[in-house]
């Protein structure tokens, strides 16, 4: 207890305050950049803090971590375009909301979302330090390819009315992914002696192609404002209200934002469509889903902040990290001299305590910073968008280009852009292809190892049991509901598969 | 929108910024800029080695130029390696920093290698050490027990043309049945893989065993059997420093079989060991780079070796072995360069035939 406190002593001195609101801020403005994300930020930062006191860098790294999930849902929210890859399920009913002229509401609500899910993951973090080596420990390769599959069977509720569609999408992205050099033996899989594809293609270039290129295409193609009525509507307050009144949706998400951001190998990547998926299957009265339901932007948000406090465990006591951005964060230990391990919770408690406030405080000055930049920022969402679209493009190329500084980066881009267009024109459910194509790599690692190491053995494990029983309970609730609703009433056009 | 334009503004003067770099006259670097070439991502092992060195590089070398790490990750660093070979020009501003990972596909004649070690100028090297552990629950006690030991053994590997010849190597010429199990992706999982029980026998590098299995072994979840070992000034492998009490490999050998090792298998033992730990990470200028310039790098990187407050951070973060510069970096690295093509072609033949796999 006392740790904590004077851990929170060292975090509320004005340097390190002063580190923390540098890394807010920062954090905040790669945020809103789409297709930006914490790797950008951390590489950005990793050569400053050399010779840093490490509780002062901490505070720079975390406060800069921490908030990307904030504000990466302005792009998401506004524009149709993931901010980062932890929004791109806020995209799928934040977008819709915008369009009715509610981006206000959204984002309240989804900032507030935001700062209740990331005080939960400091929070979880405090109490699940004791027992988290043996809760990571239990989750060996089995149990991490059922967790895979677990995302996988989110695909169902993410493809609407159409599974098959669903199930071919998920396809195409797993065969994406499959790109580059083959996880788990020595061969690179269809590179055509292209240099560019020998590590695949990137997930930022995958993300962006999806969904910002249709997007900005129809968008000019309709030559209008994002938004389809020229008020704003409801303002902030209200959507803070909306996430208020559905707490227990923010506590749920932010669970399950923890417990994917502490298990190391499944990638903060997919919590969001997890989260998404989760309360869509849970969900009795789904028609409005993906036409703007405000849960749909509460849940995706919530987890994502929750999952960077849940990220920092395997990256501190294993030094394994579980998201791309912690593995460069692992780097900046290195370089501060602190070897991750065991021994963090005996020789620097004072660090992860200092860690973990100031995640917490990072939250709250993201969530006030971008309440107060919301107004004028959703104001774009009236202006016709022949004028943005130049500004987007050429953001959009640049954060693609970053994912790998060559030329590949934008032709694939451009491949990508063209495969996302042809989908939405046709009715073909994107994220599901960005999930089958985010969980191609540790479907086949996980299988391979589990059956290499146990052979056929492996499905009697109890993890694996458990796990099995949860993902055919969520298949066959999400079944049950729309076979309810089916008979109720014949919903018509594509729902969730826009 | 204003915000946008002064990112990207900002942006396009730094990079403007890095291409103008002039050419060096002499070896006086003042006002010049340095690129260093990590062929890996930020945040990685070669990147944080290189960003611990740059500023005791910058001190040393003369005129105090600028060092900035140039990460071009890709293709498990051949794509960065090949660009310093056919991109760089000898003029003393852009240097490669190498890991093992880029070694290794060179010695194993990989198709799409480019670069090629022997035309370069090395100019330090940083080694690192691996100890080997096994779980207890086996009933071995130490590396003796280990001679005629039939039992099944798991080892976590990221692939049988990484860095993980060195132990799988090892494994079959000390007659243990370890069956490699590929995909993990790094040691560190490795290392939780062990913890869990998937695999019982692992390695880790010395700064993660000194912090990760130290304490596995003091709580009875781990035995240290044996280090790789490091080299001496004579080229020969000896103890390592970090695990003075239990054996290295070639002591293993002898304990096991009652001879010293020798042979073909030995032989490309030895040289990617040296590859892969003995020289793990090294500093280059291109071919044709003049006398001049790397002798200046070659005393600057003597000096940096010679500073108390680099050897501090070697100690914290490079896991306190002795850095290699200038002629002793090169004798080093020579052992690698004269492996003689009997002893790659065996080893290749070894690794296509025990994991069924073609490497060209």
């Amino acid at each position: 207890m006392d740790v904590i406190l004077q851990s929170l002593a060292v975090v509320l001195q004005p340097t390190h305050l002063l580190m923390l609101i540098c890394g807010v801020v920062m954090g905040l403005s790669i945020g809103i950049l789409p297709g930006l994300g914490g790797i950008v930020g951390m590489t950005i930062l990793l050569p400053v803090i050399y010779g840093m006191d490490p509780h002062s860098a901490f505070g720079l790294l975390i406060g800069m971590v921490a908030v990307i999930p904030t504000s990466d849902t302005f792009p998401s929210v506004m524009m149709g375009i993931p901010g980062s890859s932890a929004s791109q399920a806020t995209i799928m009913d934040g977008y819709p909301l915008a369009k009715k002229g509610e981006a206000a509401r959204a984002l309240g609500a989804a900032f507030t979302a935001s700062l209740i899910g990331g005080l939960f993951g400091a929070l979880v973090l405090t109490l699940i330090i004791p027992i988290a080596r043996p809760i990571v420990l239990a989750f060996g390769s089995p149990e991490l390819f059922m967790l895979a599959l677990l995302g996988m069977s989110m695909v169902g509720v993410l493809s609407g009315n159409n599974p098959i569609k669903g199930l071919l999408a998920a396809g195409i992205g797993v065969m994406i992914g499959a790109l580059g050099d083959a996880p788990a033996v020595p061969e690179y899989r269809y590179t055509f002696g292209i240099d560019y594809l020998m590590d695949g293609v990137p997930l930022v270039v995958v993300g962006l192609g999806l969904f910002a290129f249709p997007e900005i295409v129809d968008l000019l193609i309709k030559g209008r404002s994002i938004s389809e009525v020229p008020t704003l509507g409801k303002g902030w307050l209200d959507g803070v209200k909306d996430t208020l009144r559905h707490k227990f949706i923010v506590l749920r998400c932010s669970v399950i934002g923890v417990v994917v951001g502490f298990l190391p190998g499944l990638g903060g990547s997919v919590v969001d469509w997890i989260a998404y998926g989760h309360i869509i299957q849970t969900t009795r009265d789904r028609e409005n889903f993906g036409k703007g339901d405000i849960r749909g932007v509460i849940a995706p948000e919530s987890a994502n902040n929750a999952k960077e406090g849940g990220g920092l465990i395997p990256t501190f006591l294993f030094g394994i990290p579980g998201s791309g951005s912690m593995a460069v964060f692992l780097g900046g230990l290195l370089i501060l001299g602190i070897q991750p391990g065991p021994s963090m919770v005996t020789e620097h408690i004072d660090l992860l305590y200092t860690a973990i406030w100031s995640l917490a405080l990072a939250n709250v000055f993201g969530a006030i910073l971008s309440i107060a930049l919301s107004k004028p920022i959703t104001r774009l969402t009236i202006v016709p968008f022949s004028y943005l679209a130049p500004f987007m493009v050429l953001i959009i190329t640049f954060a693609c280009y970053q994912a790998t500084r060559s030329w590949g980066d934008l032709i694939a881009l451009l491949f990508m852009g063209i495969l996302g267009w042809v989908m939405k024109q046709y009715g073909w459910p994107r994220p599901a292809a960005l999930i089958g194509y985010v969980l191609s790599d540790n479907l086949e690692i996980y299988l391979f190892i589990s059956v290499q190491r146990y052979g056929i053995e492996w499905f009697t494990r109890t993890g694996v049991i458990i796990l099995a029983a949860i993902i055919i309970g969520s298949l066959a609730m999400g079944v049950f509901y729309q076979a309810r609703k089916s008979s109720k009433a014949k919903a018509s056009g594509e729902r969730h598969a826009k | 929108m204003r915000k946008y334009l002064l990112f990207v503004g900002i942006v396009f003067i730094l990079v403007s910024s890095l291409a103008m770099v002039p050419m060096v006259q002499g070896a006086d670097f003042s006002g010049k800029t340095i690129k260093w070439i990590i062929p890996f991502n930020v945040g990685g092992g070669s990147d944080v080695w290189a960003r611990l060195y740059s500023p005791f590089l910058q001190k040393y070398l003369p005129g105090n130029p600028i060092i900035v790490v140039k990460n071009m990750p890709g293709g498990g660093s051949i794509i960065g390696g090949n660009y310093f070979h056919t991109r760089v020009k000898p003029n003393g501003l852009t240097v490669f920093g190498s890991s093992g990972s880029t070694s290794f596909p060179y010695l194993l004649e990989n198709p799409k290698v480019k670069y090629d070690f022997s035309k370069y100028q090395i100019v330090f090297a940083t080694p690192v050490g691996g100890v080997c552990y096994i779980n207890p629950d086996l009933g071995v006690k130490s590396v003796k027990d280990l001679k005629g030991f039939k039992k099944p053994l798991q080892y976590a590997s990221q692939g049988a043309t990484s860095l993980d010849i060195i132990p799988l190597l090892a494994f079959d010429m000390l007659g243990l049945n370890v069956k490699a199990i590929f995909g993990y992706k790094g040691r560190g999982s490795g290392r939780v893989a062990f913890e869990q029980g998937e695999v019982n026998i692992d390695y880790q590098t010395t700064p993660a065993y000194i912090k990760n299995v130290r304490p596995l072994i003091k709580q009875g979840k781990a035995i240290p059997l044996m280090s790789w070992g490091v080299l001496d000034a004579n080229g020969n492998i000896v103890r390592d420093p970090v695990a003075p009490d239990i054996p290295s490999m070639p002591e293993a050998y002898e304990m096991i079989h009652g001879k010293k090792p020798s042979g073909p298998a030995f032989n490309a033992w030895k040289t990617f060991f040296v590859a892969g730990f003995g020289v793990q990470k090294a500093v280059w200028l291109p071919e044709k780079t003049s006398k001049d310039i790397v002798e200046t790098y070659r005393k600057a990187a003597a000096k940096v070796i010679a500073d108390p407050e680099f050897l501090k951070v070697v100690d914290k973060s490079l896991g306190g072995y002795k850095q290699l510069a200038g002629q002793n970096a090169r004798r080093a690295f020579d052992q690698v360069l004269n492996v003689s093509a009997e002893d790659k072609k065996w080893l290749i033949n070894w690794i296509e035939t025990k994991y069924d796999i073609k490497i060209k």
